[in-house]
Formats: C-alpha cells, structure tokens, sequence
C-alpha cells in the first residue's frame, strides 16, 4: 500500500471517528443531520447508516438484580476481610504521646518510669491495639485503687486463691 | 489524598508540567483504597457495562456473570496496584480507572472462551458468532439490529471488541486504545474497517431482503 493510501484510509478513519463521538454524545453536533460530515461522501452512506444503527439499537445488558445483590455481598465480604489487618493494629498512626497525656496519663501518675521524657516514645493508635492498652490500662488502675471497697474485695479474693495466700 | 496526574505536554521544548483533568472516578477510586467497603459506588456505577461488555464477547449470560464477578473481585482486590496515568490524548473526562477496569474484564472473558473451549457444550460452528439478541428477543425487537449485530458477531475478535467497547459501552478512542493495548490510530483504522465490513455484511442482508443497510 503506498503512502498516499495509507494517509487516506487514516484520514477516513479519523472522519469516522470524529462522526461516532458527536454521534455517541449525549447532544449530537447538529452536522450530523445534514450538515457537513452527514452529507459529505468521505463518510459513505454505508458507514454512516450502521455507526447510526449500532449507536441506537444495541442495547446495553444489566444483569439480574438477584445477582446484582448476591455480587455486591460477596465485594462487601471482600472489603471486609481486607480491613482485618487494619483491625488487628497492623496498620496504625503515630501519634505523639503528648496529644493523649492530659486524658490518658493522668490516672496512672507515678506509675511511668519515664517521667522525664513523656515525649520520648510515640503511640501505636491503630484500632484494637489500642483498644486492648486502654483497657489493660483501665483494668490495671482498678486493681491498684486502695481506696475502692471492691477492689480490695477483689484483692482479698485473688490472694486467697493463690498457693499459700490463705485457706 | 487525592493525587494529581502530571505529565509534559506536547514537544521537548514545552518542558512545563501541565496539570491533567480530574478523572471522573478518582473520588471513588480513592475512597476505596482507604476505605474498601466504598468499592460499592464503582461497582454499581460499572455493573452494566462490564456485564454488556462479557455478554457481548460470550453470547451466554451465565459465561458472562462469571466474568463479571471475576473482574470486580479482582479490581478490588488489587485497587491498591492501580495508579492512574492519565495521557494528554486520553481525552476530557476519560477515565483510566475504567480503562484498568476493562483491561481487566478482557482478560476475565478470554479466560472465560479458553475455559469454554476445554468443555464445548455447543458445535463450534455455532458458538463463533455470538448473538445474544436470540437471547434478549423480548428487549431488542428490530429485525434491523438483529442483524447489525449478527453482523458485528461474525467480525475478527478485536474489531468485534473495538465495536462493543465503542458502541455499547460508550468508551473513546483512547480508552479504547488502552484497553485493547494498541495506538489510538490503530484504533481508528481497526473501527473504520469494521464498520465497513459490516455495512457490506448488511448490504448482502439487504439485497436478501432485509432493510438493515438503509437510512435510519
């Protein structure tokens, strides 16, 4: 094929393709009927007749709903067992202790043995890793509270349990 | 964070980095990388047409919902490997998530024919032209686009895809050319020729009978 042809036979195309994007667009570019590209031999009537025909008549499937649903949970188990790893802490944000101190460390004053350098060591908050510290916090703070009646209850109850902590 | 798509436009000497145009999908794209569970906005939006898209490669709804599962479970599953590239020619509004998308679902379909292949249930001679208008008689009544599609069933295997993805699922060139891997001239030429084969395939239809290559 020589050169000249070639050129053309792209030419054409690229009429053609100019044709079906004013074609297939929501408002039709008004040449379409008519006007330059819809009376111009470069495009044949042939190829203008089927762009039209394809362009109105065939139709776009959607699936049954039944299996519209039944996909949309398997993607949501999906989405589900891809957070798992988020969820179990594995991803988390560094967040400076400082920002969590007046709330967080308050309770447990004396306790740290890094008093002097609060901002020393950042936090993991990534779901229930942090979770869980809170409430091995919460848990410890309750059992170490001399002045709560039931935490001496509690005290009283577990050293009796352990091997020679009383009858 | 939404990211902005850079490239250098035009020749050497216009060296300036242009900013590229939002793809359309880029929120739900991106809100679905943090958030997968939000995957369900793209699925809904893209359902039909990767289901249109299978059903037109396969001819067989049950053919084409396993390739539709497969291709959204596989984009979600690997949302985070998608990044978006978008070219100059891609176009105003074109959208290179759907054209990730799609280049999924061709390789979902074409697994789908080579799993088919290994257990025909239909002679050859009549799964090569699909027809789901047969299938879809109730929807699609006209004579005239049954045989324009029958017509597009019976061209080689990237036209008839260039046409369905052109035609029904409305992509443009561009996309087109990504989906397919080839160049957007190549796209061109490769819809061009289809469609005067098939303007020829109706002609015959027409001296037979049937009005399919008239004015509309």
């Amino acid at each position: 094929m020589s050169l000249t042809r070639r050129d053309g036979g792209e030419i054409e195309a690229l009429i053609t393709d100019r044709y079906l994007d004013s074609l297939l667009a929501i408002q039709p570019a008004p040449y379409l009927e008519g006007g330059p590209l819809g009376s111009d031999d470069s495009l044949g009537a042939a190829v203008r007749a089927v762009s039209r025909r394809l362009a109105t008549d065939l139709p776009r499937f959607h699936p049954s709903f039944r299996f519209e649903e039944r996909l949309a949970l398997r993607l949501a188990e999906v989405a589900a067992s891809m957070r798992l790893p988020v969820a179990a802490g594995a991803e988390g944000a560094m967040v400076p202790m400082r920002e969590l101190r007046p709330a967080l460390l308050e309770p447990l004053r004396g306790a740290s043995d890094d008093e002097n350098h609060p901002d020393a060591r950042p936090l993991l908050i990534g779901g229930a890793v942090a979770a869980s510290a809170l409430s091995i916090a919460g848990a410890w703070l309750a059992w170490r509270r001399r002045t709560s009646p039931m935490a001496r209850a509690i005290r009283a109850a577990h050293s009796m349990r352990q091997p020679g902590g009383g009858a | 964070m939404a990211r902005r798509a850079l490239w250098r436009s035009g020749a050497a000497k216009d060296a300036v980095p242009r900013i590229a145009h939002l793809d359309r999908d880029r929120p739900l794209v991106e809100a679905a990388k943090r958030e997968p569970a939000r995957f369900e906005a793209l699925y809904r939006r893209y359902l039909a047409r990767v289901y249109s898209y299978a059903y037109y490669e396969l001819g067989d709804h049950h053919a084409a919902e396993d390739a539709t599962e497969a291709t959204f479970v596989s984009a979600l599953t690997n949302l985070h490997r998608f990044e978006e590239r978008a070219r100059p020619s891609d176009g105003e509004g074109a959208s290179t998530f759907r054209v990730w998308l799609f280049q999924i679902a061709r390789n979902e379909v074409a697994g789908e024919r080579r799993r088919a292949r290994r257990r025909p249930v239909e002679p050859i001679g009549e799964t090569v032209v699909v027809d789901p208008l047969d299938v879809e008689a109730t929807a699609v009544r006209r004579d005239e686009a049954r045989a324009a599609w029958q017509a597009v069933g019976r061209l080689p295997g990237e036209r008839r895809q260039a046409m369905v993805l052109r035609f029904v699922d409305e992509l443009s060139t561009a996309e087109i050319a990504g989906v397919l891997g080839r160049s957007e001239g190549a796209v061109r030429v490769l819809i061009h020729r289809a469609l005067k084969s098939v303007a020829r395939d109706m002609g015959v239809s027409k001296r037979s009978g049937d009005k399919a290559g008239s004015e509309s």
